[in-house]
């Protein structure tokens, strides 16, 4: 009986010793004491080490972009590593150009932060700034797109340039891990600060608009982050052609209701690409448009018309329309937003139309 | 046979008695991990170090824990949850100080756990009695041999790339093949040092 | 059996939630590495590559998302593709990002109806990975060459 305990005491004995002496290394190793963060000239400032940058920057309420939650997998969160962060992984090297390697860029979801670490970050990020918002209201636009309200609480003032979008923090549900950002485009025009509004289309078992149309009820609280992005109406009085697929007609809204409300005048036509009738909405807000913007008609196309849908408009994709409406487009200008399918169609019929590549805007997020 | 210097065990250890060569032992990260130099170095490395530290450690576990209390039986276990432990904390290092060849490692550093040639050690060390500082001796001239034996193995594997092997010996089989191979020239340094 | 680091943590990021709301594994109770080589063994007795498989599928998946929607004709196979904003990165860690675009394409001879997204095709040829059992998307590489009238490749 005594050798069983002696045994067993001895076993464990030792088992905890070397516990003790892992769980020792693992403070000193993995986790560094605080240590000093210098973001573009800012003072430094003191972070906890061991950390992903990313996550230190995101409790600092810094947000860089990134779609896939600091997996390394979407090498969106590129910043600029001035000193620390040590040798680039693995991990970052396909996301990265020899470039961007001589320019130490790094994934800062894959840069840990245990020295002293000096980074770069393009300026307008720092003004993203973190919301609680409420559902005001939900309107069904078509079968698959859902106009969203979203009030900002009192006092709180939300500045954006019309064009611009915002992450939508999806709350974890049906057992899902973690939250996720999603981008979605501001479609209610910059002058109305107490309240903004987004077109959101159901992706097929996507994660957050799953969420936005099945689960999401008026009344209900989410969290996002923004305003992002640089679409928006350049100054010029150059004539713009705007095209829009899906629910991307929603920066156009924001913009063409920013040009009424300041008086704008720009020639602008607006391409609706869309398959069938039912993937129209928002025709009558358009037309209104159209009296209110001087110079401003709007377009909408159908590739695929039903039978039914009694479409005397134009038809074909929305490329074909396009490049159908227009001869020489030297000099014009072209803001796109839609599916990167989309966008990189469009771009390739406009530059053999002959707009400058520099006049073409978009944000493919 | 505890007379011997420790310089002659560790020299032993390199080449007569490799613990690789001679008994077999480790032979799956030896296969697995001998395709790049660079990677057979560094796990090389990793069990030098480890090798050298499990033989030190489970000699004072053994000769001032278990022996003392009559526990010898219990030298299996014991000598595993050291190792295992030894290896948490070299992949910790590793983690910290060379992400690179953290993940170049891969599977196989916390395989080395189950390296059979790492408890073959610690336990060959007292089948043959061997005092603290012998034991170190045995145990890093162990690892070296055995990072003597991969790195051979992945020079050699480098240039087979160029060879025409027959299609079903590709990989494995012809590693094996070749592990054959430089064993028999191992036996050629026995009798260098009688044991 | 116990897997690189690598593809751990590509499995990690195949969990329901990670980077698509359902994940890319199922209820498949095997490990990544597991599926992998039972998929790549069911290729080979076929006497087929992923390449070949993804190559197929490459070719509809085009030719869908040129038509943005609308349905494309391509030999003997009607292809249309929904394609959203926003891209996805490839759970394995690679580069660049794929467009989110689920394709259905339907077999114009005898109607059969298959679906898979753009990430899948890239998933079938640069990784061999058709998804776990139960996955949306999964489909068996054996079902999928015969759908795709792929048949041993020549050698």
């Amino acid at each position: 009986m005594g050798d069983v305990l002696t045994a067993v005491g001895v076993l464990v004995g030792l088992g905890a010793i070397l516990a003790l002496i892992l769980v020792m290394a693992e403070r000193k190793l993995v986790h560094s004491g605080p240590v000093r963060l210098t973001i573009n000239d800012a003072d430094p400032v003191e972070v906890p080490g061991g950390e992903p940058l990313l996550s230190v920057l995101r409790e600092r309420k810094i947000f860089v972009p990134s779609a896939c939650g600091g997996r390394g997998s979407c090498g969106l969160c590129k910043v600029t590593v001035r000193s620390g962060g040590g040798p680039v992984l693995p991990t970052e090297i396909p996301h990265l150009s020899p470039e961007e390697i001589e320019e130490r860029v790094r994934l800062a979801c894959q840069v840990k932060v245990r020295g002293d670490t000096a980074i770069e970050i393009p300026a307008h990020l720092l003004e993203v700034e973190e919301y609680e918002v409420r559902v005001e209201a939900i309107e069904e636009l078509t079968y698959d797109i859902r106009r969203l309200r979203l009030a900002f609480g009192p006092g709180v003032a939300f500045r954006f340039r019309a064009g611009q979008y915002v992450q939508i923090e999806t709350p974890i549900y049906d057992g899902l891990g973690e939250p996720v950002y999603r981008a979605y485009s501001i479609s209610s025009p910059p002058q109305g600060t107490g309240a903004i509004e987004l077109i959101i289309r159901k992706v097929p078992r996507g994660i957050c608009t799953t969420y936005v149309h099945e689960l999401l009820l008026v009344g209900d609280r989410l969290t996002l982050n923004g305003p992002y992005g640089e679409f928006y109406l350049r100054d010029t009085p150059a004539e713009a052609v705007f095209i829009g697929g899906g629910s991307g007609l929603a920066p156009f809204e924001s913009m063409l209701a920013d040009m009424a409300e300041r008086g704008i005048r720009k020639k602008v036509t607006l391409f609706f690409g869309a398959v069938a009738r039912r993937d129209l909405y928002d025709l009558e807000r358009f037309a209104a448009h159209e009296k209110a913007v001087p110079g401003f008609r709007f377009v909408p196309a159908l590739s695929d018309p039903a039978p039914d849908d009694g479409w005397d408009g134009e038809t074909g994709l929305i490329t074909e329309v396009v490049g159908r409406s227009y001869g020489d487009m030297a000099g014009m200008e072209a803001y796109l937003c839609g599916s990167p399918g989309m966008i990189d169609a469009c771009v390739r019929v406009l530059t053999a139309k002959g707009v400058a590549e520099d006049s073409i805007f978009y944000d493919k997020f | 046979m505890t007379s011997q210097g420790a310089f002659t065990i560790f020299i032993a250890a390199i080449f007569i008695n490799n613990i690789l060569l001679s008994n077999f032992l480790g032979m799956c990260p030896f296969i697995a991990v001998s395709r790049e130099v660079r990677t057979a170095a560094g796990l090389g490395a990793a069990v030098v170090f480890v090798m050298t530290l499990t033989s030190g450690l489970n000699y004072l576990v053994y000769a001032y824990l278990l022996e003392p209390l009559g526990l010898g039986y219990l030298l299996y276990i014991a000598f595993i949850v050291v190792i295992a432990a030894t290896v948490q904390l070299v992949e910790m290092v590793i983690e910290r100080t060379s992400p690179v060849l953290y993940y170049a490692l891969g599977i196989f550093l916390p395989l080395i756990t189950v390296n059979c040639a790492i408890l073959g050690v610690s336990l060959f060390m007292v089948i043959r009695q061997y005092s603290f500082v012998q034991s170190l001796a045995y145990g890093a001239g162990s690892g070296v041999g055995w990072a003597l034996a991969i790195l051979a193995m992945a020079g050699l594997r480098k240039k087979m790339k160029r060879s025409r092997v027959p299609a079903a010996l590709e990989g494995p089989g012809i590693t094996m093949i070749v592990a054959g191979i430089m064993a028999l020239a191992f036996i050629g340094f026995s009798g260098m040092v009688p044991m | 059996m116990k897997q690189p680091p690598l593809l751990a943590r590509a499995q990690a990021r195949m969990a329901p939630g990670a980077l698509t709301r359902d994940g890319f594994l199922g209820a498949d109770p095997r490990d990544l590495v597991e599926i992998l080589q039972a998929d790549d063994g069911a290729v080979r007795r076929l006497g087929l590559t992923h390449e070949a498989i993804g190559g197929a599928m490459a070719r509809l998946t085009d030719a869908a998302l040129e038509r943005l929607g609308a349905t494309a004709r391509v030999g003997g196979f009607a292809v249309s593709a929904v394609e959203a904003m926003g891209q996805l990165p490839c759970p394995f860690g690679h580069a660049g990002l794929y467009p989110k675009a689920e394709v259905r394409a339907r077999r114009t001879r005898d109607g059969a109806e298959r679906a898979w997204t753009a990430l899948h095709v890239h998933l079938v040829r640069d990784h061999g990975f058709y998804q776990g059992r139960g996955s949306p998307y999964r489909i068996e590489p054996a079902d999928l060459a015969g759908f795709l009238g792929l048949g041993p490749a020549a050698d």
